[in-house]
């Protein structure tokens, strides 16, 4: 038995003890959450996956858990764990970066406390109260990083968010009497249905990072600290799928049904938005030059996929959905966790400015290429066992529209997670890293070997896993999906997952073998280049990845800034609006106040009159 | 202990410092400090001065509501004086003047008692803030508080005139009987309602703010922005749940004002780029929530939201108002990487400013919740969704500011805060995050304030 209660207080102590010891000596505070964090990890999967996780200890007042018949919360809560768990390792190796070290260490693990409360919760105002408690601790350690506003923009759209949660809850509340999670998503009906579900998914895109509550994802992501970036990408956006399932799956589904499709229209709403999340995460991370940058771009269209999944309501979107989930939290964690590597190693995440890393680093390079594989969804990783859900499910409801979308998001992504690859590992090595480049030290390897580890795992043998998502579908009242130890069964036939792996590993093998016999290609020096019969001194122009999808790029750069200029635009609104009614209202003329007063008393009077 | 001697040992405390001038900082202290102590011997009772019954004589009113009222109000008071009053030894007197004037407000169940209270704490108020150095921001605030408290005293001498009697009790109760209708009495509690509202920062009678509180320095910063507007708020509430009759007229006329008040008040201060400004401007819509509250007849959190503001006011305006006199200038740039080197100050203002924006840990998060929990219980939905969507724009400023007074590399500002000022703010800031993770105290309060019904206190 593990009280749950008591690793929230785990996690909130733990943080006040690695604040203290990281004052002394800050790798120590960091490594202390390598410790916590596993932990609290190993207990909740332990227990969790035992169902004999305690909720009965309540030390803390006002907080409430349930668990038992928790699988969605306990799926989550094992899933955003372990992702704090591995990207701890990193914690140590950055730390000297931080301008606030031992604060770093604190409010990780505070974050994770806030994690671990909003699955296992079984009401809503502690819910919110775990929500907001992640979105203040996780809002202090993006500054440690590149950018100081990525700051005020992740808060602003967060708590729009949250706040939005917040009146979603007051009016179930309203509606339940009581702030209970399930009585009020079942409850609730009529306008306020309409209303409750808006806003949760409001919520749910804001902490998703969907179009069009975007904006702050690729700044945090782009800008953070390595290590914050994969936490990000791969625990806290979570908490948006978390909601997502709330909203889309939990509570009944809200406007007319469209008969064409058998879908209720704000499904089939949401299923457009996350259709143009998918699209414009696309679009724009082909534009970056920043791998960080770009990969942020990519989680927010895998966003769209889990979104999109979600709102089709049968067996193999929601079980897609929620195996999307943990995919995309393994693939992207390894994914940023490598560029973070590479940054630690050479202090730049610019494609254009690195080449060749897979000399000095190959472990890195293997685990990042696993991971783009398996964002990219080819087999034989996880993400095309998710996407092969999701695919199917959108077709065979019939929604071209989003199918092509999807689609496009798919192929789309080929032509960007590559471009990291082919920039950053491949090609020649710059001559200023030639020499002091080494590979990263073993405990940040580890995590990366595992996680690549379970990139695989997932994609060759997936039914273990499946197998749980059939008892979350069951307590969400979804059909289950049609699984066996080796097949999962869709809408147009039966996947053999291990048997595609096997085949692909043949052909890897093959494929290695004509290598091994084959003349080695000559290896040249960057330097060793002419053009026109001229030495070239700015390489970097002509690196290949520089401009790389300049033609396809031209076709829509002038539209990328709409969303972000709208937002902008808001916030210039309400800085015109104040400086409007400081001026008319805050001169240094009393009188001007005397005239203030004597015309409300004057509307006033006349108002009494005509009433 | 008699509630007399609240008000006695100051005014009398204050001649004494005009004979004994080299003393009168340490009385000032020995007052202030005494009459926290003497606080906790106060019995709940009503006193009827001179012995003429309720209506025809002046009482004072110690009840639930008073008694937290007198505490936040002391305690700040003396917080304030004991780091300023080295300082501004000149203000000893007239700080124990206001003092009187404040406790007195708290007090009072008179409305022409509460008229010169009114007067006599706003007289101490303009001297007070003399100390700015801008006679002309002074001369605004005393024309203002001038005619803000005429307008309550004609609005009294109209109610006078209909009901003829000055006890807010008995006022309420003779309302109620002489079946006057909502309309007849709109336009006295009108009046009232603006004079009060000048004092309490209401937009648009508010201008005074901008020049006192844009331009304070130690002593006026906390003591207006803290210490006055918590007790004008009191006095606010003590008025609107206990003696106003609001008709759904008069309510309207309330809401448009009151949600100006909150939406134009964050948008004036995500527009500034001053310090002081920004504060400034956010106390302008904590004030109109904290209306809002009593308005809506949730007297138990509006207490705390005004007593918590209070106290986080306080260590805001300190913080940046000691900053701005060393530094020279109260441009957020110019402070930019203040907390650098005082992290410790900055961990404070950092919490307080958390638990202003209402987040979990810090105290402010469950007077917030119980606020929203309130109205959303009497069936409103817009006043919640507006005092979400400003905590969003204050969120944003808020997030910016303290940025940027985290992280500078070079050229800091040399700024060092003395040993009382920082034992203070870490105080009142570890004190917001106790109360944050053990607030049963603070609902038990607020259940305790919520039993105010009208005319109980006759």
């Amino acid at each position: 038995m593990a009280s749950l209660e008591l690793l929230v207080i785990v996690a909130l102590l733990g943080g006040v003890l690695a604040y203290l010891v990281g004052k002394i000596n800050k790798v120590v505070g960091a490594s202390l959450t390598v410790l916590v964090t596993g932990f609290i990890f190993v207990s909740v999967t332990y227990f969790g996956l035992n169902g004999s996780l305690d909720a009965s200890i309540t030390y803390l007042p006002f907080v409430s858990f349930e668990a038992t018949d928790l699988y969605l919360g306990t799926y989550f809560g094992i899933l955003v764990t372990f992702i704090f768990f591995m990207v701890s390792f990193f914690n140590p190796y950055f730390i000297d970066k931080y301008k606030y070290p031992s604060l770093y260490s604190m409010f990780y693990l505070f974050s994770l406390a806030g994690v671990l409360g909003v699955f296992f919760t079984d009401n809503f105002l502690v819910l919110f109260f775990f929500f907001e408690l992640v979105v203040w601790t996780s809002l202090f350690l993006i500054p440690l990083g590149k950018s100081k506003r990525a700051a005020s923009w992740y808060y602003g759209f967060s708590a729009f968010g949250s706040f939005s949660l917040l009146f979603a809850i007051f009016v179930m509340r309203n509606t339940a009497g009581s702030f209970d999670i399930n009585d009020g998503l079942s409850m609730v009906g009529g306008s306020d249905q309409i209303l409750v579900f808006i806003l949760l998914m409001v919520a749910a895109f804001a902490k998703l990072g969907a179009f069009p509550l975007h904006i702050w994802l690729p700044k945090v992501l782009g800008n953070a600290p390595d290590p914050v970036t994969s936490v990000f990408s791969g625990g806290l956006e979570k908490l948006g799928a978390f909601v997502a399932v709330m909203g889309l799956v939990k509570l009944a589904p809200v406007g007319p049904v469209i008969e064409a499709i058998d879908m209720a229209l704000g499904q089939y709403f949401i299923a457009i938005l996350g259709a143009l999340t998918i699209v414009f995460g696309t679009l724009m991370a082909i534009r970056q030059d920043d791998a960080k940058k770009l990969l942020a771009y990519s989680s927010m269209s895998n966003g769209g996929y889990i979104l999109v999944a979600l709102t089709l309501l049968n067996d193999t979107s929601v079980s897609g959905a929620l195996y999307h989930v943990l995919i995309h939290a393994l693939a992207s964690t390894a994914a940023f966790l490598a560029i973070g590597a590479v940054n630690r190693q050479t202090g730049t995440t610019k494609m254009s400015e690195l080449g060749g890393m897979i000399h000095k680093m190959p472990v890195t390079y293997v685990v990042y290429l696993i991971a783009i594989i398996s964002i990219a969804g080819i087999p034989p990783m996880g993400g095309f066992v998710s996407k092969w859900l999701i695919f199917q499910s959108v077709i065979n409801e019939g929604m071209i529209l989003i199918a092509i979308a999807t689609f496009f998001g798919s192929i789309g992504s080929f032509l960007y997670v590559f471009r990291p690859l082919a920039a950053l590992f491949l090609g020649q090595e710059l001559p200023e890293f030639k020499k002091v480049i080494k590979e990263a030290p073993v405990f940040m390897l580890l995590p990366m070997i595992i996680l690549s580890g379970l990139n695989i795992f997932t994609g060759v043998h997936p039914s273990m896993i499946l197998e749980y998502i059939n008892n979350i579908l069951g307590e969400l009242g979804v059909a289950q999906l049609g699984i066996t130890t080796w097949t999962i069964s869709g809408n147009n036939g039966e996947l053999y997952p291990a048997l595609i792996a096997v085949v692909f590993g043949v052909g890897v093998v093959i494929a290695f073998i004509i290598f091994i016999l084959l003349k080695k290609s000559k290896k040249v020096d960057l330097m060793d280049t002419y053009t026109a019969g001229n030495f070239i001194y700015t390489e970097e122009l002509l690196h290949y990845s520089v401009d790389f999808y300049a033609p396809i790029e031209r076709l829509y750069e002038k539209y990328i800034n709409i969303m972000k200029d709208f937002y902008k635009g808001v916030a210039k609104k309400v800085q015109e609006f104040g400086s409007f009614v400081k001026y008319f209202f805050f001169t240094s003329k009393p009188e001007i106040t005397v005239l203030w007063v004597v015309i409300v008393l004057g509307i006033l009077l006349l108002w009494g009159d005509l009433l | 202990m008699s509630a007399v001697l609240l008000i006695a040992i100051p005014i009398l405390a204050a001649f004494i410092s005009i004979l004994v001038k080299k003393w009168s900082p340490y009385i000032l202290l020995l007052v202030s400090f005494g009459l926290v102590i003497l606080l906790g011997y106060l019995p709940l009772e009503t006193i009827i001065i001179g012995g003429f019954s309720a209506p025809y004589g002046i009482s004072l009113v110690v009840d639930n509501y008073s008694y937290t009222a007198l505490y936040v109000v002391n305690v700040l008071f003396f917080l304030v004086a004991v780091i300023n009053v080295y300082n501004y030894k000149k203000l000893s007197t007239i700080l124990l003047v206001s003092l009187a004037g404040l406790n007195g407000l708290m007090l009072t169940g008179d409305l022409f008692n509460l008229f010169v209270f009114l007067e006599i704490s706003g007289i101490s108020a303009y001297i007070i803030t003399t100390t700015n150095k801008k006679p002309l921001t002074t001369f605004n605030y005393l024309v203002a508080g001038t005619v803000g408290s005429s307008l309550y005293l004609l609005g009294l001498i109209i109610l006078y005139n209909m009901f003829g009697t000055l006890n807010m009790a008995d006022m309420a109760v003779r309302i109620a009987a002489s079946g006057a209708s909502d309309i007849e009495v709109a336009l006295p509690f009108m009046l009232m309602f603006i004079g009060i509202g000048v004092e309490a920062k209401l937009l648009p009678f508010n201008s005074w703010v901008k020049g006192i509180l844009g331009h304070s320095n130690k002593l006026t910063g906390p003591m207006i922005a803290g210490v006055y507007a918590a007790a004008s708020l009191f006095v606010f509430g003590r008025l609107l749940t206990e003696v106003f009759v609001i008709s759904d007229t008069f309510m309207l006329i309330i809401s448009v004002i009151l949600a100006f008040s909150i939406l134009a008040g964050e948008a004036m201060a995500y527009s500034s780029t001053k310090a002081r400004e920004i504060l400034l401007f956010s106390s302008i819509a904590q004030a109109g929530i904290a209306v809002l509250v009593f308005v809506s007849g949730f007297t138990g959190y509006a207490v705390l939201f005004v007593s918590l503001n209070g106290f986080s006011k306080v260590v805001l305006f300190l913080i940046i108002n000691h900053a701005t006199e060393v530094v020279g200038s109260d441009e957020v740039k110019d402070l930019q990487g203040l907390f650098v080197n005082n992290k410790l100050v900055g961990a404070s203002f950092t919490a307080t400013v958390l638990s202003l924006l209402g987040l979990p840990l810090f105290a402010g998060f469950f007077v917030k919740m119980g606020i929203l929990s309130q109205l959303f219980s009497s069936g409103d939905y817009i006043f919640p969704a507006i005092i979400l969507l400003s905590s969003v724009v204050e969120g944003v400023y808020f997030i910016k500011l303290l940025t940027k007074l985290w992280y500078k590399e070079d050229n800091l500002p040399q700024v060092k805060f003395e040993l009382p000022l920082v034992y203070l703010v870490v105080v009142i800031a570890l004190l917001l995050v106790v109360f944050g993770l053990y607030f049963e105290p603070l609902q038990d309060q607020a259940a305790v304030l919520v039993n105010l019904v009208k005319g109980v206190i006759l």
